[in-house]
């Protein structure tokens, strides 16, 4: 499960106080979920505290049956291994390692054995289309195929939830779609994809919408 | 060991400051472990030479120190003083000795004569001494001249060794190599040397007592009982030697230890850098789920490995120098004054390793603690 309760995110500059998000409230069903919003709207921020990279400064957030937002750096460092899956709009990857070695990363973190590892990055490659690609550094890989790593590597421990900020935002369109496919083809039954979007197509494949002005939940869209 | 494919990736990543970085902590090392090899180096030349002996005493003229050639100013009569004292004291045999040393700036001119009574021979100053050519007793008059000073001054058996205007011996003998001071030493009788500083005395008594013997209190007594006379035990010089070599260590210690902060301060800058060209890197660890101690454990390995193979190859370098240094005080005073021991080697190991420790301290807290979303909105 994934739901927000009252979630405010508040940064001072100075003197002055932002109010990034305001009082947000969603229960995220199953499949699916966009969030759009003009630049500097809250997007961002919300996926920060959803995936408890950040802590709000009032509300709360429960991801897998966990409140997450009291909880250390750590504690959610942990929760996020097991549950939560990442592809951000680029430099997704660790460009030291290849793209096996990127994709058994939370396995290595999860102390998954190495034989038990590489077989399972090589499988989750091949449902990415890069099987032969295994041996590549991210800077011998095109964008598409970056992102497409990602995609694999925020597969491997089977998370409830995929965040995803922007995975399509530097790809031209035959990229960018092909990336859309697999991200919506692995949110397909109990688990939730939220996606940060500002491309309204990208948003219509979504089964639901949610628009943020100001840091303000201001209407869900519903598409059934 | 996955940890370590990480940090490799990443030194080798940047191979170039790496490679610089590597050789700056491997130099300071290595100019640790030379610098300190001197001290071990003559701590093992030492206790070879006094270790040879078995507890012995030395008497000289008092103000004479214990580490240069005793002048003729024992008269006669003492040698019989100090037989009389002899059963009661443990003292089992009295070599007296005259020592004549004739110096000059560079070994091939340097020549240091002892002149031994009739029954003693080099073995009395270092056991395992040996006769590669000719006798080893120069007895009654020739000469036996220590392997080094054979080979600078190309002493072979037979030709003249001039001891002054009026006096020229054969060589008689010439000694292996010993490794050891007897090296450069020429034998001769002591009535030959006697003859020619004109003089009866002696210069040196050296004591062979009884292996019971407590060596400092028979000293304590021979100088009270004999007034005029230092009695100086293998022990006590030892101890004395010792006192100073520590002192040598601190100061030559002290200065590789600007070396050494050198190669620190580039271990840091090297893993500094590194660890703020990677904030996205571990911003994306950290969002898949990597802890802190995670990345504080990746960036110290990655100082650790620097230091550790940096001090690998400095104490390898080291060893090399050593080596090299001792060719040529083998030649010039016929001795190994440098040593790496192994317990120099596993300090300068040790040095090496502290200095990754506390130059990654900071680098790898700093890397540890950047909250996940900055970490994550820098590229
Ligand atoms: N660390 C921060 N310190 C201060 N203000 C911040 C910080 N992060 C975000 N903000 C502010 O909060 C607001 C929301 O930012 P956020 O990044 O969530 O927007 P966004 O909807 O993701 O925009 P974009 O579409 O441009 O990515 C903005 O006004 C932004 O300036
Ligand atoms: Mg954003």
């Amino acid at each position: 499960m994934l739901r927000a309760e009252g979630l405010t995110k508040r940064y001072r500059q100075g003197e002055v106080e932002i109010t990034a998000l305001d009082d947000f409230s969603y229960d995220f069903p199953p499949g699916v979920t966009a969030v759009v919003g003009p630049s500097g709207s809250g997007k961002t921020t919300l996926l920060n505290l959803l995936a408890g990279f950040d802590r709000p400064t009032a509300g709360t957030v429960e991801l897998a049956g966990m409140r997450i937002d009291d909880l250390g750096e750590d504690e959610r460092a942990s929760v996020r291994l097991k549950n939560a899956g990442f592809v951000f709009q680029s430099w997704n990857l660790l460009p030291t390692l290849t793209a096996l070695e990127n994709v058994a990363f939370p396995l290595l973190l999860a102390g998954v054995a190495r034989a038990e590892r590489n077989r399972r990055a090589r499988e989750l490659l091949e449902r990415v289309g890069l099987a032969g690609r295994a041996d590549h550094r991210p800077n011998q890989l095109s964008g598409g195929e970056q992102q497409r790593v990602a995609i694999a590597r925020a597969l491997a421990l089977e998370p409830a939830v995929l965040f995803a900020d922007e995975p399509t935002g530097n790809l031209d369109s035959a990229a960018g779609a092909k990336v859309l496919d697999l991200l919506l083809e692995h949110a397909a039954g109990e688990r939730r994809l939220v996606l940060v979007t500002h491309d309204l197509q990208v948003a219509a494949r979504a089964a639901r919408v949610l628009h943020l002005r100001d840091g303000r939940l201001v209407q869900v869209e519903d598409r059934g | 060991m996955e940890l370590l494919v990480l940090v490799w990736r990443n030194l080798t990543a940047r191979l170039t400051r790496s490679l610089f970085t590597w050789l700056g902590i491997a130099v300071a090392t290595a100019s640790m472990v030379l610098f300190l090899s001197f001290g071990e180096g003559l701590r093992q030349a030492l206790a070879a030479e006094m270790g040879n002996m078995g507890p012995q005493i030395r008497v000289v003229a008092q103000g004479t120190d214990a580490f240069s050639p005793p002048l003729p100013e024992l008269p006669p009569e003492m040698l019989g003083q100090i037989e009389a004292l002899a059963p009661a004291l443990g003292i089992q045999r009295i070599i007296p000795a005259v020592v004549m040393f004739r110096g000059g700036f560079d070994p091939a001119t340097s020549f240091l004569f002892y002149g031994l009574p009739e029954g003693a021979d080099p073995r009395d100053f270092y056991p395992p001494a040996k006769a590669a050519a000719g006798r080893i007793d120069p007895h009654p008059d020739g000469a036996v001249v220590g392997a080094k000073k054979a080979e600078l001054n190309h002493l072979t058996l037979g030709k003249p060794l001039r001891l002054s205007r009026e006096v020229t011996v054969p060589v008689v003998g010439v000694l292996e190599p010993a490794g050891s001071m007897v090296d450069s030493f020429i034998f001769v009788p002591m009535k030959t040397l006697q003859e020619v500083l004109g003089t009866k005395n002696y210069g040196v008594f050296l004591l062979q007592l009884d292996p019971t013997a407590d060596v400092e209190e028979v000293a304590r007594k021979l100088e009270a009982a004999i007034p005029g006379i230092d009695a100086q035990s293998t022990t006590e010089a030892l101890k004395f030697a010792e006192r100073a070599l520590r002192i040598g260590d601190l100061i030559r210690f002290g200065i590789s230890l600007v070396a050494l902060v050198v190669g620190g301060l580039l271990v840091a800058n090297t893993v500094m850098m590194s660890v703020y060209e990677r904030t996205r890197e571990f911003g994306v660890m950290r969002a898949i789920g990597a802890r802190r101690r995670f990345i504080f454990g990746l960036v110290l390995s990655e100082a650790l490995f620097l230091a550790l193979a940096g001090g690998v190859a400095g104490v390898i370098a080291g060893v090399a120098g050593s080596a090299l240094i001792n060719t040529y005080t083998q030649q010039a005073v016929g001795l190994a004054l440098s040593a790496v021991t192994p317990r120099l080697a596993l300090f300068s190991m040790g040095v090496a390793l502290v200095l990754g420790l506390v130059a990654g301290l900071l680098p790898a807290r700093n890397a540890s603690r950047i909250p996940v979303t900055e970490a994550l909105g820098r590229i």
